[in-house]
């Protein structure tokens, strides 16, 4: 097992490898000069020159990219065009809010979508199924700041149970941190719980039909020992799989509804980068979710093997 | 009979489906003495399965008992709920299925599964039930229990997880289990020791079984009473040997005849107006091939190696003339598939040559083989008729791609032509042609593949256990089409089996693989009734037999 976990971050290696050879691309790509591009539209000669200078962008492409490549790997992830500061520091600063922000949607949703994909699927066809997948698809179709806006008008203004936007770190106590990230997690989590709600209800189903399934009700077992012990965890490899792939969907999320709520987290520092034209901070945030999907899709495949047995590297 | 353990009255059983209710089960009405071996047979849809698992209280949720009452041990089952019918399932009465692979939890370790059933009747710690599944794994006679305690089900053969269903099914000592085709599926060695364990354990524990099979050869060896079962009604009920001596009711004359037993032709399986198309084929005398005509095919050393590992098939030397009929039999994992497949040029061969009426074919890659002019010459009919149609095919799409693609026909009249003529030479109506597969049934879907195969008139045609998923009388009846096929066209036909009394009756030789390689060969009477090496004997005996001869030719 351990030495599979070794083989496989090893085989991560060549993705990071070409993830950050694409992000450090990102500047080429974009057509122009890339100094004139970060100087922007008002910028004399002279400053796009001392950019030019400054960011070392007169040197060879490959050797610029060594260079990079070399500095990342020593943790420095370049100076912030606009604000001077380390990147590493500004990311280091807005990783806790949307860190926290992911992680309870993400609590929020398998909290809430498995049981109600286990319950659909069990009671498929009655009214409760149709209910709860009508829900499902109203999930998916609202979008994120609809949702953000209703949720803050009805339960922060109208009603005053939480707070209307900002956010408390956790530092300062579990409540307040917890207070905060209330609505914003679910009105990023509804979509998500759309998703997976449907997916579990869609393995549950076909596990369900199995002929192992009529055995274990043949040996007497109960609704829910059949349902939580014998079925679910057989269902388990598509769940996890899109509660995985889903984490790329939150980091999407993650931008606007921070924007909805004012949290000051990487999804605003994006935004505000990517105005800026802060290449080294978009460069920056961009390896940083590249890496987080990596390590994400890695614990995916680690959790298929301890799920099925059958499935060996 | 001993006291009364079960005793169903007039039991009907309906399923909603889209066209309205259909019933399943109409009338059924049976008894069970404790301790009791009572063999349920018929032939898939007649009513066997849905009644097991009306009793046990396990129908779809599509399924309902509509009307009769199941009596076990006097209290009406078909009205138990919540508790008290937990306590009849696992504990009082279990079952056992077809299939038992898939019947096993694939990621839950058997110990643990067994363990469940019995934590789930009995109030004793974790530990406690580990020990009693260990001792229930010997009991099921498994080797080395304490390892497989921790083994998972697909790393057990298909014999193994049927021993752990048993053991499961004993697990809380019940009253009743019901065994649903228990050893369909699995080699003719493996159902005799299966199926002698559950004799035995249901002797020693006092245990009453209904035995359901679509094999009447299993049932009269193993039941005292047979009741067998047409279109959801008990046609009648015997002895084995009444039944078999003097069957009164039409189908189970019918379902007697169709069995094939060690004695029997092919034209003695089927009824007399089927006979009749084929008796004009076999009468007339078949044109011996004339001396020195080279072979049809000729098969070399062949030797066959997946990955690294021990060869699969080893040194497979073979010889066929045209329209000559050879068996090749052997257990699951002797190599008999692998070599068919082979022949077929569908994988590679390691080693060795394949020639084909005289052009070497060993050597042309699997993949290439499609363009070779000689693919037409080797088809293939395959195991399961459903699996191998493709569902969005309809008959007649099946039976025209191969012309299509190999012999270059386009769409219109000249193809309707010829797929018509194909499937009236394998017997199929017409007006099924533009059916899908599963608007077919077995029989007809079956004859979708023969067609599809004969319908660029090959010279070779290799089935691999054509007729294993269907009823008996529905075999019969492809046997015969097969058997007139190589008949009227001169077809070789290699034909993979492990159904020793349908290759007696269909090859003149027979092949005998085991652990790929040829352990005996022959003339397949000669070879069947008087094998020379052990392990024939051992498959020969594994056959179950019917005791018939005269008086059944009489019967009919």
């Amino acid at each position: 097992m351990l030495s599979y976990i070794l083989r496989r971050i090893v085989a991560t290696l060549p993705v990071m490898a070409i993830v950050a050879l694409f992000v450090f691309s990102l500047l080429y790509i974009a057509p122009g000069d890339p100094a004139v591009v970060i100087a922007g539209d008002q910028a004399s000669p002279e400053d796009v020159e001392r950019i030019r200078q400054s960011l070392g962008l007169d040197r060879p492409f490959l050797v610029q990219f060594g260079s990079w490549v070399w500095r990342i790997l020593h943790g420095d992830l370049g100076t912030s065009i606009f604000t001077n500061l380390p990147v590493s520091a500004m990311i280091g600063q807005r990783l806790g809010p949307t860190l926290s922000l992911m992680i309870v949607t993400l609590l929020l949703t398998i909290v809430v979508a498995v049981p109600l994909g286990v319950v659909a699927a069990w009671k498929a066809g009655s009214l409760i199924d149709r209910v709860i997948m009508g829900f499902a698809v109203f999930g998916f179709s609202l979008p994120v700041f609809v949702v953000g806006y209703m949720l803050a008008y009805i339960f922060a203004l109208e009603l005053e149970w939480l707070p209307v936007q900002g956010y408390t770190p956790l530092t300062q106590g579990f409540w307040p941190w917890l207070e905060n990230l209330i609505l914003p997690a679910i009105a990023l989590g509804c979509v998500y719980i759309a998703l997976v709600a449907r997916i579990t209800r869609a393995a549950m189903l076909e596990v369900l039909q199995q002929d192992y399934i009529r055995t274990a009700k043949a040996k007497g077992l109960g609704q829910g020992g059949i349902l939580f012990i014998h079925a679910l965890k057989n269902a388990a490899v598509p769940i996890v799989t899109v509660i995985g792939i889903g984490i790329a969907l939150l980091i999407g999320g993650a931008v606007v509804t921070e924007s909805v709520f004012a949290i000051p987290g990487l999804g605003r520092l994006t935004i505000d980068a990517i105005l800026r034209r802060d290449y080294p901070v978009i460069q920056g945030i961009v390896l940083l979710f590249s890496f987080v999907y990596v390590l994400v899709n890695l614990m995916i495949d680690v959790t298929y093997t301890l799920v099925d047995p059958r499935i060996r590297y | 009979m001993s006291e009364e353990l079960l005793r169903i009255e007039d039991l009907h059983v309906a399923f909603s489906t889209r066209r309205g209710m259909v019933e399943a089960v109409r009338g059924v009405s049976l008894n069970v003495g404790a301790g009791e071996m009572l063999g349920l047979v018929g032939e898939s849809g007649s009513g066997k399965s849905v009644t097991g698992f009306a009793t046990t209280r396990l129908l779809d949720a599509a399924g309902r008992v509509t009307g009769g009452k199941i009596l076990f041990r006097g209290q009406d089952v078909t009205k138990l709920r919540g508790d008290d019918l937990r306590h009849l399932q696992g504990a009082a009465m279990s079952m056992i299925f077809q299939n038992p692979r898939a019947a096993l939890n694939p990621i839950r370790a058997i110990g643990l599964q067994i363990a469940d059933a019995i934590l789930t009747h009995k109030k004793i710690s974790k530990d406690a039930a580990r020990a009693e599944a260990l001792e229930l794994l010997r009991a099921v006679q498994i080797r080395d229990p304490e390892a497989r305690m921790n083994a998972y089900p697909h790393e057990l053969s298909g014999g193994m997880c049927q021993r752990v269903m048993i053991a499961i099914a004993i697990s809380c000592n019940p009253a009743l289990l019901i065994a649903d085709e228990p050893t369909t599926g699995l080699d003719v060695t493996t159902q005799k020791v299966v199926m002698d364990l559950l004799a035995d354990i249901a002797a020693a524990r006092g245990m009453a079984t209904i035995l359901i099979t679509h094999d009447l050869g299993l049932a009269a060896r193993y039941c005292r009473r047979i009741a067998v079962m047409e279109r959801g009604r008990i046609v009648e009920e015997a002895s084995p040997r009444t039944l078999f001596s003097t069957p009164q009711h039409a189908y189970t004359k019918r379902l007697v005849a169709a069995s094939p037993t060690a004695t029997s032709r092919i034209e003695d399986l089927v009824t007399e107006e089927e006979r009749e198309r084929y008796s004009a084929v076999v009468s007339k005398p078949r044109l011996e091939p004339a001396h020195g005509t080279p072979p049809l095919l000729e098969v070399r050393k062949l030797v066959k190696r997946f990955d690294q590992g021990s060869a699969a098939v080893a040194d497979f030397s073979m010889t066929m003339a045209g329209g000559e009929s050879v068996g090749l039999v052997g257990e699951s994992g002797s190599g008999k598939s692998t070599t068919s497949r082979m022949i077929c040029r569908l994988i590679d061969p390691s080693e060795g040559d394949i020639v084909f009426d005289g052009q070497s074919i060993g050597h042309v890659a699997s993949r290439d083989f499609h363009r070779s002019p000689l693919r037409k010459n080797i088809q293939m009919v395959f195991q399961d008729p459903n699996e191998s149609l493709n569902p969005r095919f309809t008959a007649f799409d099946c039976i025209a791609h191969p012309l299509m693609r190999l012999d270059g026909m386009r769409a219109g009249d000249a193809l309707r032509k010829r797929v018509e003529e194909c499937a009236d030479r394998v017997g199929l109506p017409l007006d099924l042609l533009p059916r899908f597969p599963h608007q077919l049934s077995g029989g007809q879907k079956a004859r979708v593949g023969i067609a599809r195969a004969i319908a660029c008139r090959p010279r070779l045609l290799v089935l691999d256990e054509p007729t294993a998923a269907l009823d008996v009388s529905v075999q019969a009846v492809v046997l015969q089409l097969l058997d007139r096929l190589r008949r009227e066209n001169d077809i070789a036909l290699l034909f993979v089996s492990h159904d020793l009394n349908v290759v007696r009756m269909l090859c003149d030789r027979t092949i005998v693989l085991r652990n790929g390689g040829i352990v005996e060969q022959g003339d397949s009477r000669a070879l069947f009734d008087n094998p020379k090496t052990d392990y024939t004997r051992k498959l020969v005996e594994a056959i179950p037999h019917i005791e018939t001869g005269e008086v059944l030719a009489a019967a009919l």
